[in-house]
Protein backbone atom coordinates (compact mmCIF):
# COMPACT_ATOMS: atom_id res chain seq x y z
CA UNK A 1 0.00 0.00 0.00
CA UNK A 2 1.46 3.34 -1.11
CA UNK A 3 1.77 6.14 1.50
CA UNK A 4 -0.77 8.50 -0.94
CA UNK A 5 -3.08 5.88 -0.92
CA UNK A 6 -3.55 5.68 2.72
CA UNK A 7 -3.32 9.58 2.95
CA UNK A 8 -6.15 10.65 0.54
CA UNK A 9 -9.77 9.33 0.36
CA UNK A 10 -9.91 5.49 0.38
CA UNK A 11 -9.96 4.53 -3.40
CA UNK A 12 -11.72 1.55 -2.76
CA UNK A 13 -12.10 -1.27 -4.84
CA UNK A 14 -16.13 -0.57 -6.36
CA UNK A 15 -16.68 -4.75 -6.23
CA UNK A 16 -18.91 -6.17 -3.67
CA UNK A 17 -19.59 -5.57 -0.11
CA UNK A 18 -16.29 -3.49 1.80
CA UNK A 19 -15.58 -4.78 4.91
CA UNK A 20 -13.87 -2.70 7.32
CA UNK A 21 -11.62 -4.40 10.40
CA UNK A 22 -11.88 -2.30 13.49
CA UNK A 23 -10.74 -2.66 16.72
CA UNK A 24 -8.24 -1.65 19.74
CA UNK A 25 -4.62 -2.40 19.08
CA UNK A 26 -2.95 -5.62 18.88
CA UNK A 27 -6.52 -7.53 19.42
CA UNK A 28 -5.29 -9.66 16.23
CA UNK A 29 -7.11 -7.87 13.12
CA UNK A 30 -3.89 -8.15 10.71
CA UNK A 31 -3.78 -12.37 11.84
CA UNK A 32 -7.56 -12.46 11.22
CA UNK A 33 -7.29 -10.44 7.83
CA UNK A 34 -4.38 -12.90 6.74
CA UNK A 35 -6.31 -15.91 7.50
CA UNK A 36 -9.41 -14.71 5.48
CA UNK A 37 -7.82 -12.98 2.20
CA UNK A 38 -4.46 -15.27 2.04
CA UNK A 39 -2.56 -12.11 2.24
CA UNK A 40 0.80 -11.11 3.99
CA UNK A 41 -0.27 -8.11 6.16
CA UNK A 42 2.59 -7.79 8.83
CA UNK A 43 1.61 -9.49 12.28
CA UNK A 44 3.31 -8.77 15.38
CA UNK A 45 2.93 -8.98 19.18
CA UNK A 46 3.34 -5.25 19.31
CA UNK A 47 0.56 -2.61 19.22
CA UNK A 48 0.54 -0.01 16.74
CA UNK A 49 2.36 -2.58 13.96
CA UNK A 50 -0.45 -1.45 11.42
CA UNK A 51 -0.26 2.46 10.47
CA UNK A 52 -2.05 2.37 7.24
CA UNK A 53 -4.56 0.31 5.80
CA UNK A 54 -4.35 -2.75 3.77
CA UNK A 55 -6.94 -4.34 1.53
CA UNK A 56 -7.34 -8.00 0.35
CA UNK A 57 -10.75 -9.47 -1.14
CA UNK A 58 -12.33 -13.23 -0.29
CA UNK A 59 -15.26 -15.02 -2.11
CA UNK A 60 -17.76 -16.60 0.15
CA UNK A 61 -21.09 -17.71 -1.23
CA UNK A 62 -20.68 -16.51 -4.08
CA UNK A 63 -20.28 -12.74 -2.67
CA UNK A 64 -17.09 -11.12 -3.04
CA UNK A 65 -15.95 -9.16 -0.16
CA UNK A 66 -13.12 -6.57 -0.06
CA UNK A 67 -11.53 -6.29 3.59
CA UNK A 68 -10.18 -3.94 4.62
CA UNK A 69 -7.68 -4.09 7.60
CA UNK A 70 -7.71 -0.59 9.88
CA UNK A 71 -4.90 0.33 11.74
CA UNK A 72 -5.77 -0.33 15.23
CA UNK A 73 -7.70 2.29 17.83
CA UNK A 74 -9.25 2.65 21.20
CA UNK A 75 -11.82 4.81 20.45
CA UNK A 76 -13.36 7.29 17.45
CA UNK A 77 -11.85 10.09 19.05
CA UNK A 78 -8.34 10.19 17.02
CA UNK A 79 -5.62 10.43 19.27
CA UNK A 80 -2.46 9.75 16.98
CA UNK A 81 -2.11 9.36 13.20
CA UNK A 82 -2.59 5.91 13.07
CA UNK A 83 -6.24 6.44 14.96
CA UNK A 84 -7.14 9.00 12.13
CA UNK A 85 -6.81 6.50 9.49
CA UNK A 86 -8.92 4.47 11.03
CA UNK A 87 -11.45 7.12 11.89
CA UNK A 88 -11.05 8.44 7.91
CA UNK A 89 -11.80 5.36 6.74
CA UNK A 90 -15.22 4.89 9.13
CA UNK A 91 -16.08 7.96 7.58
CA UNK A 92 -15.08 7.13 3.76
CA UNK A 93 -16.57 4.10 3.74
CA UNK A 94 -20.82 4.44 4.83
CA UNK A 95 -22.01 1.39 2.89
CA UNK A 96 -18.97 -0.42 4.54
CA UNK A 97 -19.84 -3.60 6.74
CA UNK A 98 -17.84 -3.09 9.83
CA UNK A 99 -16.17 -6.52 11.59
CA UNK A 100 -15.48 -5.36 14.86
CA UNK A 101 -12.51 -7.43 16.05
CA UNK A 102 -12.50 -7.98 20.57
CA UNK A 103 -9.42 -9.54 22.57
CA UNK A 104 -11.36 -12.45 24.41
CA UNK A 105 -9.09 -11.54 27.34
CA UNK A 106 -9.96 -7.59 26.94
CA UNK A 107 -13.70 -7.75 25.98
CA UNK A 108 -14.84 -4.63 27.95
CA UNK A 109 -12.30 -2.19 26.32
CA UNK A 110 -13.15 -3.47 23.33
CA UNK A 111 -16.60 -3.14 23.44
CA UNK A 112 -15.78 1.06 24.19
CA UNK A 113 -15.14 1.13 20.63
CA UNK A 114 -17.31 -0.91 19.28
CA UNK A 115 -20.80 0.92 20.77
CA UNK A 116 -18.93 3.80 19.53
CA UNK A 117 -18.99 2.14 16.11
CA UNK A 118 -22.65 0.49 16.51
CA UNK A 119 -23.31 4.39 17.62
CA UNK A 120 -22.76 5.20 13.55
CA UNK A 121 -25.19 2.93 12.24
CA UNK A 122 -23.27 0.75 10.17
CA UNK A 123 -23.83 -2.79 9.84
CA UNK A 124 -21.57 -4.27 12.32
CA UNK A 125 -20.43 -8.14 13.37
CA UNK A 126 -18.27 -9.23 16.04
CA UNK A 127 -15.31 -11.33 15.97
CA UNK A 128 -13.74 -12.16 19.81
CA UNK A 129 -10.42 -13.02 18.40
CA UNK A 130 -7.95 -15.05 20.84
CA UNK A 131 -10.16 -17.18 22.20
CA UNK A 132 -7.13 -19.61 22.80
CA UNK A 133 -5.42 -17.00 24.91
CA UNK A 134 -8.45 -16.23 26.88
CA UNK A 135 -8.42 -20.41 27.17
CA UNK A 136 -5.11 -20.90 28.29
CA UNK A 137 -5.87 -17.64 30.82
CA UNK A 138 -9.17 -19.89 32.36
CA UNK A 139 -11.19 -16.54 30.98
CA UNK A 140 -14.58 -17.83 29.22
CA UNK A 141 -16.61 -15.43 27.13
CA UNK A 142 -20.71 -16.28 26.72
CA UNK A 143 -20.82 -15.71 23.06
CA UNK A 144 -24.35 -16.02 23.03
CA UNK A 145 -25.47 -13.77 25.64
CA UNK A 146 -22.93 -10.85 24.01
CA UNK A 147 -24.81 -11.72 20.95
CA UNK A 148 -28.20 -11.23 22.72
CA UNK A 149 -27.24 -8.27 24.10
CA UNK A 150 -25.71 -6.27 21.23
CA UNK A 151 -28.14 -8.00 19.02
CA UNK A 152 -25.65 -8.23 15.77
CA UNK A 153 -23.71 -11.55 14.89
CA UNK A 154 -20.82 -12.39 17.32
CA UNK A 155 -18.19 -15.13 16.44
CA UNK A 156 -15.94 -16.34 18.49
CA UNK A 157 -12.39 -16.72 16.38
CA UNK A 158 -8.75 -17.58 17.06
CA UNK A 159 -7.02 -16.33 13.80
CA UNK A 160 -3.05 -18.03 14.74
CA UNK A 161 -5.19 -21.44 14.66
CA UNK A 162 -7.79 -20.94 11.81
CA UNK A 163 -10.62 -21.69 14.34
CA UNK A 164 -14.00 -20.23 13.56
CA UNK A 165 -12.80 -18.10 10.59
CA UNK A 166 -14.77 -20.09 8.67
CA UNK A 167 -18.02 -18.89 10.72
CA UNK A 168 -17.08 -15.63 11.03
CA UNK A 169 -16.97 -15.10 6.60
CA UNK A 170 -20.49 -17.63 6.61
CA UNK A 171 -21.56 -14.51 9.35
CA UNK A 172 -20.61 -11.85 7.27
CA UNK A 173 -23.77 -11.33 5.30
CA UNK A 174 -25.76 -11.48 7.92
CA UNK A 175 -24.43 -8.19 9.66
CA UNK A 176 -26.45 -6.11 11.17
CA UNK A 177 -27.02 -2.33 12.08
CA UNK A 178 -27.01 -2.45 15.92
CA UNK A 179 -30.23 -0.58 18.00
CA UNK A 180 -28.29 1.35 20.45
CA UNK A 181 -31.43 2.19 22.29
CA UNK A 182 -32.79 -1.68 22.42
CA UNK A 183 -28.53 -2.57 23.92
CA UNK A 184 -29.19 0.27 26.69
CA UNK A 185 -32.59 -1.67 27.15
CA UNK A 186 -31.29 -5.26 27.31
CA UNK A 187 -28.63 -4.38 29.88
CA UNK A 188 -31.41 -2.72 32.24
CA UNK A 189 -32.98 -6.18 31.50
CA UNK A 190 -36.31 -4.72 30.05
CA UNK A 191 -36.01 -6.49 27.10
CA UNK A 192 -39.39 -6.72 25.04
CA UNK A 193 -39.93 -10.33 24.33
CA UNK A 194 -39.75 -11.35 20.72
CA UNK A 195 -41.88 -13.70 19.63
CA UNK A 196 -39.80 -15.04 16.38
CA UNK A 197 -36.62 -15.34 18.63
CA UNK A 198 -37.97 -17.71 20.92
CA UNK A 199 -36.41 -21.15 20.50
CA UNK A 200 -34.46 -20.37 18.31
CA UNK A 201 -30.23 -21.15 18.98
CA UNK A 202 -29.49 -17.94 18.24
CA UNK A 203 -27.52 -17.26 15.25
CA UNK A 204 -27.46 -14.09 14.80
CA UNK A 205 -29.03 -14.21 11.57
CA UNK A 206 -32.58 -13.18 11.97
CA UNK B 1 -10.18 6.79 52.02
CA UNK B 2 -9.98 8.73 48.99
CA UNK B 3 -7.00 9.59 47.09
CA UNK B 4 -5.30 10.65 44.03
CA UNK B 5 -4.16 7.47 42.24
CA UNK B 6 -0.43 8.94 42.04
CA UNK B 7 -0.58 8.67 45.89
CA UNK B 8 -1.35 5.06 45.93
CA UNK B 9 1.48 2.97 47.26
CA UNK B 10 3.38 0.19 44.82
CA UNK B 11 1.26 -3.12 44.85
CA UNK B 12 -2.21 -1.65 46.24
CA UNK B 13 -5.60 -1.63 45.01
CA UNK B 14 -8.57 0.46 44.94
CA UNK B 15 -11.50 1.18 42.98
CA UNK B 16 -11.35 4.33 40.94
CA UNK B 17 -14.38 7.06 41.93
CA UNK B 18 -13.39 9.81 39.91
CA UNK B 19 -11.82 11.13 36.82
CA UNK B 20 -11.29 15.06 36.41
CA UNK B 21 -10.13 14.90 33.57
CA UNK B 22 -10.62 14.00 29.99
CA UNK B 23 -12.88 10.98 31.54
CA UNK B 24 -13.08 9.62 27.10
CA UNK B 25 -9.57 9.27 26.66
CA UNK B 26 -9.40 6.85 29.82
CA UNK B 27 -12.37 4.99 29.36
CA UNK B 28 -11.68 3.80 25.94
CA UNK B 29 -8.49 2.73 27.39
CA UNK B 30 -10.49 0.27 29.86
CA UNK B 31 -10.46 2.52 33.18
CA UNK B 32 -14.06 3.30 34.52
CA UNK B 33 -15.37 4.73 37.21
CA UNK B 34 -16.14 1.69 39.36
CA UNK B 35 -13.36 -0.28 38.20
CA UNK B 36 -10.58 -2.18 40.67
CA UNK B 37 -7.16 -0.95 39.76
CA UNK B 38 -3.72 -2.28 41.24
CA UNK B 39 -0.50 0.54 41.36
CA UNK B 40 1.84 -1.78 38.75
CA UNK B 41 4.64 0.88 38.61
CA UNK B 42 5.55 4.38 39.67
CA UNK B 43 8.67 5.71 38.06
CA UNK B 44 11.10 7.86 39.66
CA UNK B 45 11.11 11.35 38.12
CA UNK B 46 7.51 12.21 37.52
CA UNK B 47 7.81 9.05 35.42
CA UNK B 48 4.33 7.43 34.28
CA UNK B 49 2.11 5.58 36.40
CA UNK B 50 1.33 1.98 35.33
CA UNK B 51 -1.44 0.54 36.92
CA UNK B 52 -3.33 -3.03 36.19
CA UNK B 53 -6.94 -3.60 35.58
CA UNK B 54 -8.01 -6.87 35.29
CA UNK B 55 -6.18 -8.32 32.12
CA UNK B 56 -4.37 -5.01 31.54
CA UNK B 57 -1.92 -2.91 32.04
CA UNK B 58 -2.19 0.93 31.44
CA UNK B 59 -0.02 3.38 31.86
CA UNK B 60 -0.64 7.22 32.11
CA UNK B 61 1.45 10.48 32.79
CA UNK B 62 2.12 11.35 36.24
CA UNK B 63 -0.75 14.30 35.72
CA UNK B 64 -2.99 12.62 34.67
CA UNK B 65 -2.70 9.87 37.79
CA UNK B 66 -2.70 12.97 39.67
CA UNK B 67 -6.40 13.42 38.54
CA UNK B 68 -8.01 10.56 39.18
CA UNK B 69 -9.40 9.69 42.36
CA UNK B 70 -9.45 6.20 44.07
CA UNK B 71 -10.91 4.60 47.05
CA UNK B 72 -8.78 2.52 49.00
CA UNK B 73 -9.78 -0.10 51.70
CA UNK B 74 -12.83 -1.28 50.03
CA UNK B 75 -11.78 -5.06 49.64
CA UNK B 76 -13.45 -5.10 46.69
Amino acid sequence: MTEEKAKGNADLPEKGTTVLMLGNPNVGKSALFNRMTGANAIVSNYPGTTVDFTSGTFIEGGHTYTIIDVPGTYSLEPRDAAEEVAVRMLRDSPDATVMIVLDATKTDRGLYVALEVMERGMPCIVAVNMMDAAHEKKITVDIAELQRILGVPVVSTTATSGEGVRDLAEMLRKAKVADIGAIAQRLRGEEQERESVRGCGGCGGC
Amino acid sequence: MLIKLSDLPFGERAVVREIRTSAHDLNCMGLRIGKELKMVTKQPIKGPVVVLLGELEIAMGLETAELIVVETGTDA
